[in-house]
């Protein structure tokens, strides 16, 4: 069965194409044409060009942008405008696989304070605060970094770069953990106390990292934020970290940072590195 | 379009630079092979708008899965199988009807010529003859499940009826065809 | 004149970078040369708006960048820059990496900017590479991506720093045309370290070297500054400041007295570039 010589008419082709040809025709056609690089380059010039071309510019874009994250596409379609998204979309920690990580481990630190019976409240307020502030901090790099130096020169610029970054980890990790704190025994405005830290903590993180790169300063701050509740489980009651003389202590320090930045960027010679 | 895609390299070595990341390659690759690709799919389905999504979900199917095919068989075959998979699935979903290639060859005014009874010879010799003397109501089974190749799950799918209605007519068709090829090594058409 | 500066300075720690910089820059294409360390990275990245200098003032089409943010945001949307060292995110495209830099340059609809990112990466001669991973490109290939980047929107000052690192010569005169035709409207200032790419793509030049500008000029004064002071002989002359044997077997000599039997020779950029930097601009071989 031998169909290395034989080629099919133009006409044959042709009436294939328009369909006119019946199913049985068809379908041997289609076998031979299977085999046979010849013919199928025959059948080029008759089909529609524009077709064509409508399909070839959707696979074209679709190579070349490639698919942004679920999260990201998820957003734009709540509103997030476009060109947003593409800027979020090359975010470390706006991955799935680093937001799961997050989640997961809030969930394990709840678990334990609530098996600890509102005994021991620590895990969850040690860790609650740290995940919006690694996050911020993976989200971008130092200013020396190239990428980084070259975003700097850009009209968009760096710093505003950084600020939606920021806000971006923060809607997605607060919400998450402030729903998780509510499950925690003890007193109900614990769920809504820990914020206090977390929201503090940006500003630091920021204002730190424009001396020493985000991740110093993220470590910088964990050990230290780690360092003061371990310390207070000890001895002092299990809400100690969060009540209201420290959270006034969390406020100016925060505020502190925030003049920091400030006076930072109103140097113009710092030319938007401020962060 | 239209330029003559350089015959000298092989389907399976485009597939490879595309699959690192060459654009040029997926160009080529598509102008070989998405004008065939379209027209088999518009005799299966004449909306425009699905065939050439058909199109653009196969190319880019091929692209990102460029790096996972083993070089079995021909690249021709591998794409009309992700892209006729699609084209079911997506109708499916649509509920659409597919177009049914046309089987009384009087009715389109067709009749094979001498050539076409050498290719109709040569492709399924007596079957291609024993296929045109079956019942009506064999027909969609047998081109989805014969001639295009698809499971009786996927052709139960595609057709919207249950699986086991398609086994038995398609296990009827093939009686109707066994018997007709007995009939025509009788009648000496061999 | 798109770019001015006046009296600019910039140290690092207590080393000085860059000291007395007056500078003029206009339209067409301004090479900046000078030996590694002289100060060039620093100088075009205070230009790119990139570092701030310690003193001095600058204006870059017609904006002064350090008087606030909205004449920075000004200056810096008719900019592009290639900096020295291109840094880009794990994992992305080519394309996505231009069309990433395309939506920072304010490219805000999605049409008009996959077309112009898709321009850039034709100009560069990687319109098929666009799906491929940066991580994957060589050298040269990534330093065009830097370079397409740069071209978006057709900037009116284009920055570049050593875009020539890892090209090959055919690639050498793309970059020439690209160049020459983006030149016709803009100011494009390049750095480099090799007299040869000065002396094929610039029309002006600025030497730099430890720190202060020691020529700006047209290359052909460059090149005149150094008549009558190459030459050729058949023998090594001990004691040249500057001279090397050259591939026709010949000693060419740069500076100093004429040895006796010597043939002058024309000067090239080279010799003007040696003799104006002296020892200062040859890198003294391992001993």
């Amino acid at each position: 069965m031998s169909t290395t010589t034989w080629h099919a008419d133009p006409n044959l082709l042709r009436a294939y194409v328009e369909g006119r040809l019946d199913a049985v025709l068809s379908a041997s056609l289609e076998r031979h044409v299977d085999a046979c690089a010849h013919c199928r380059s025959q059948i080029g010039p008759l089909v529609e060009v524009p077709v064509l071309e409508e399909a070839w510019s959707g696979i074209r874009t679709g190579i070349e942008s490639g698919r942004l994250p679920l999260l990201v596409r998820l957003a734009q379609r709540l509103g997030l405008p476009e060109p947003t998204g593409i800027l979020l979309a090359a975010t470390a920690s706006l991955r799935l696989t680093w937001l799961t990580g997050g989640l997961v481990t809030l969930c394990f630190v709840t678990l334990a304070s609530i098996l600890a019976d509102g005994a021991a409240l620590w895990p969850f307020l040690l860790v609650a605060p740290l995940v919006p502030v690694l996050g911020v901090a993976v989200s971008y790099g130092p200013a020396e970094e190239p990428f980084e130096a070259l975003t700097v020169t850009t009209p968009y610029g760096r710093a505003r770069l950084i600020m939606i970054r920021t806000l971006a980890v923060l809607t997605l990790t607060l919400p998450a953990a402030a729903l998780l704190g509510l499950t925690l025994p003890g007193p109900a405005w614990v769920a809504v106390a820990w914020l206090g830290p977390a929201l503090a903590m940006i500003p630091l993180l920021l204002a730190l990292a424009s001396l020493t790169g985000p991740r110093l300063a993220a470590s910088l701050l964990s050990l230290g934020w780690t360092g003061l509740v371990l310390f207070a489980a000890r001895d002092l009651p299990s809400t100690w970290p969060v009540e209201g003389t420290q959270q006034v202590a969390y406020l100016t320090l925060a505020l502190l940072a925030a003049a920091f930045l400030w006076v930072r960027s109103q140097r113009t010679q710092q030319i938007g590195v401020a962060l | 379009m239209g330029m003559e895609a350089p015959a000298e390299v092989e389907d399976a070595v485009l597939l490879r630079a595309a699959a690192d990341g060459d654009l040029g390659a997926v160009r080529v690759l598509y102008e070989r092979h998405a004008p065939w690709l379209t027209a088999r799919l518009m005799r299966r389905c004449n909306d425009r708008e699905v065939v050439v999504d058909v199109v653009q979900d196969t190319f880019l199917a091929m692209w990102q899965d460029a790096a996972t095919w083993r070089s079995d068989g021909e690249v021709a075959g591998w794409l009309w199988g992700i892209a006729f998979r699609r084209m079911v699935s997506r109708l499916r979903q649509r509920k659409q009807t597919v177009l049914m290639p046309e089987w009384d060859g009087a009715a389109t005014g067709l009749l094979p010529a001498a050539e076409d009874q050498v290719l109709l010879d040569v492709e399924y010799g007596d079957l291609g003859t024993a296929l045109r003397r079956l019942s009506p109501e064999f027909r969609a089974v047998v081109q989805a499940c014969v001639l295009d190749g698809l499971t009786t799950r996927e052709a139960s799918r595609l057709l919207g009826v249950r699986e086991n209605t398609v086994k038995t007519r398609l296990h009827r068709a093939k009686a109707q065809l066994r018997g007709s090829l007995a009939d025509l090594r009788l009648e000496g058409l061999t | 004149m798109n770019v001015q500066l006046t009296g600019v300075a910039k140290s690092y720690g207590g080393t000085p970078a860059l000291q007395d910089i007056d500078l003029e820059i206009g339209t067409g294409v301004t090479g900046l040369l000078g030996p590694n360390g002289a100060g060039k990275t620093t100088l075009l990245r205070i230009i790119a708006t990139s570092i701030a200098p310690d003193r001095g003032e600058v204006r870059l089409l017609g904006h002064d960048p350090h008087r606030g943010h909205a004449e920075l945001v000004a200056a810096r949307r008719r900019l592009g820059y290639l900096p020295q060292e291109l840094g880009y995110p794990a994992d992305m495209s080519t394309f996505g990496f231009v069309e990433y830099l395309a939506v920072l340059k304010e490219w805000n609809d999605k049409r008009a900017r996959q077309q112009e990112v898709r321009r850039v990466l034709g100009l560069v001669d990687l319109a098929d590479l666009a799906g491929k991973r940066v991580s994957k490109l060589s050298g040269g290939q990534r330093r065009r991506v830097g370079l397409a980047q740069a071209l978006l929107g057709d900037p009116a000052l284009l920055v570049l720093d050593e875009p020539t690192t890892g090209l090959d010569p055919a690639q050498r005169a793309t970059l020439h045309r690209t160049l020459s035709v983006a030149a016709r409207q803009s100011s494009v200032l390049l750095s480099t370290h090799q007299t040869e790419d000065v002396a094929a793509l610039c029309e002006r030049v600025v030497v730099l070297a430890a720190g202060r500008i020691r020529f700006d000029g047209t290359v052909l004064d460059l090149v005149r500054s150094a008549e009558g002071q190459v030459w050729h002989t058949e023998e090594e002359v001990p004691g040249a400041a500057i001279s090397w044997r050259t591939g026709s077997g010949r000693h060419r000599v740069v500076g100093g007295d004429p040895p006796p039997g010597a043939e002058p020779a024309e000067p090239t950029l080279e010799d003007a570039y040696l003799l104006m930097l002296g020892p200062e601009a040859v890198t003294p071989l391992p001993a």
